[in-house]
């Protein structure tokens, strides 16, 4: 077969009255690491689970490494993290990272795979004794013990702090650098922009956009611009340099709460002191993905 | 395969609820009915103690086959570890074979301290070979408890399967004539005793006692339960999956 580590055709699933995926395709060939963008409902996990056999799709094909999704992960060429999937609770951590090792064919030392997620030293605690947190990154130490060829990662980063989030995509990365493949669902458009070099953007289950993360990103818009104004003419927001889409609340003596998207944060800044005399309260943030969702697909993402 | 078969082994060591409930629990009553009470059915005094020890031990058995099989598996798929399962090189059917490999082992500690403390405590004497004997009848025996035990750890969760699982056990138990003998029993209640999986599971083993082989029927009948359970084992297993 050919060098895909993934792919999908047509598929479609159907949940009574809702369409979770309405004819998705989706080729991932080797070394690539992928982010799969896309609000709550979008069908992230619908098509997760049907690329790994988990669900059968309405209609369409899912091919991965090749081969049929059931009989990759048999073969032992996937690790897979899904959301809130169960732990035996009254075994140790090592023995349960030592278990699941054993089932693929060239596995980590356990003792790599625990400490790449970060639980080395909780080797010797019973499951069932440990935080949410420390849970997700056993369930991260199982998907990477069997030093998979394709790691597919359902928001993989859902319950860790900051130090967990950093050595988990360190080692995503480290796996990705030698050649290996990654497919993961976020809704955290920074984990795609930092760690992916393709994005696949998913609403309303439809690929509303794939391809590099600096064109996918531009097509969702950079950057929100929030503030308070005191006079002036709000009809100027409009012209701003930079500026996309303007929402003004308020007004008058007592002040508007403006928001503007932009895709150039820095000049529209430079261009709101420049025409008003009293701004306050200037904030800058990453676009609200799910309202930069819901311009780019028309509502569909609901 | 071999590792996730070492450590469900390993886990049977670690259950204390389940080892007095499947251990201590028939040891109990064995003791309560032989040394204890005073609880002897009129004209079957010759050999009660080793009649008990058979049915205590099965009693254990039979609950092992049950909750070490099956109680874990509802209990598991209550909490989500056969779904991860699913995305490891471990097929489905890896994992019900691990169940009972487990449970085929943890029964045995139960048969095997009731046996000897009717050995021991109560000085039931057998032929030697008797012994090994019974053991081996009575682990066959409660087989087709491990396929229903499958059943139902598929086809209900939590607590609903606790109560399905508690239910069975005592009420077959009890039908079994393995807390009291169906001799005990008025006549239709009798006839029907006689046709429960509990009692077909016991019966080879007190047939033993006496150096008889298990009647043809009752091995009939006993099959007949386990392709039974197993057909509806597989049913639920298949729907689950």
């Amino acid at each position: 077969m050919t060098g895909n580590a993934l792919e999908l055709r047509a598929v479609t699933k159907q949940y009574g009255p809702v369409t979770a995926l309405a004819g998705v395709d989706l080729t991932v060939g080797e070394g690539e690491t992928v982010a799969l963008l896309g609000p709550n409902g979008a069908g992230k996990s619908t098509l997760l689970s049907i690329a790994l056999g988990l669900r059968a799709p309405g209609s369409g094909t899912a091919t991965v490494l090749g081969r049929r999704p059931v009989e990759a992960l048999r073969a032992g060429g996937v690790g897979v993290l899904l959301q809130e999937s169960g732990l035996l609770e009254d075994v140790r951590v090592a023995e349960l990272v030592t278990a699941v090792a054993g089932m693929y064919p060239k596995p980590l030392a356990p003792e790599r795979a625990m400490r790449a997620a970060g639980v080395e030293d909780l080797a010797g605690q019973r499951v069932g004794r440990l935080s949410g947190g420390q849970r997700q990154r056993v369930r991260f130490a199982l998907c990477v013990v069997g030093d998979p060829g394709l790691l597919i990662l359902d928001e993989p980063t859902v319950g860790l702090d900051v130090a967990g989030r950093r050595a988990l995509w360190q080692e995503v990365r480290d796996r990705t650098a030698r050649g290996r493949t990654a497919v993961f669902a976020t809704h955290y458009l920074t984990e795609a922009d930092d760690y992916a070099d393709r994005i696949v953007l998913l609403a309303g289950g439809e690929v509303v956009a794939d391809g590099p993360v600096s064109t996918v990103k531009a097509l969702v818009g950079g950057r929100e611009v929030r503030c308070r104004l005191y006079g002036g003419d709000l009809a100027d927001l409009e012209i701003l340099p930079g500026v996309l889409q303007v929402d003004v609340e308020g007004g008058g003596p007592g002040g508007a709460s403006v928001a503007l998207r932009t895709n150039d944060s820095d000049a529209t800044l430079r261009g709101l002191f420049a025409m008003y005399d009293d701004v306050r309260d200037v904030r800058v943030d990453t676009t609200d993905l799910e309202n930069a969702f819901m311009t780019l697909t028309g509502g569909r993402g609901r | 395969m071999r590792s996730y078969l070492r450590l469900e082994i390993v886990r049977g060591l670690r259950n204390p609820a389940g080892l007095v409930l499947l251990v201590l629990f028939p040891l109990g009553l064995y003791l309560l009915g032989t040394e204890v009470l005073d609880v002897v059915p009129p004209g079957l005094a010759d050999g009660f103690a080793a009649r008990t020890m058979v049915s205590m031990a099965t009693y254990g058995a039979l609950g092992g086959a049950l909750f070490i099989v099956g109680g874990a598996i509802a209990l598991e798929r209550g909490k989500g570890w056969p779904a991860q399962l699913a995305v490891t090189p471990l097929p489905a059917h890896g994992y019900v074979t691990a169940k009972l490999v487990a449970g085929a082992i943890w029964v045995l500690p139960g048969i095997l301290v009731v046996l000897a403390a009717g050995a021991l405590v109560s000085g039931v004497r057998l032929p030697p070979a008797t012994w090994p004997l019974l053991v081996a009848l009575i682990w066959v025996g409660v087989l087709p408890f491990a396929a229903l035990g499958i059943a139902i750890g598929y086809a209900l969760r939590g607590q609903a399967a606790n109560l399905a699982m508690m239910t069975v056990y005592f009420g077959l138990s009890v039908l079994g004539g393995l807390w009291l003998p169906v001799e005990a029993m008025p006549a239709g209640m009798r006839a029907v005793a006689e046709y429960s999986p509990a009692y077909l599971a016991g019966s080879p083993a007190w047939r033993a006692l006496d150096g008889v082989p298990p009647t043809a029927a009752s091995i009939a009948a006993l099959a007949g339960w386990t392709l039974l359970f197993a057909a509806l084992a597989l049913w639920r297993y298949r729907r689950a999956l």
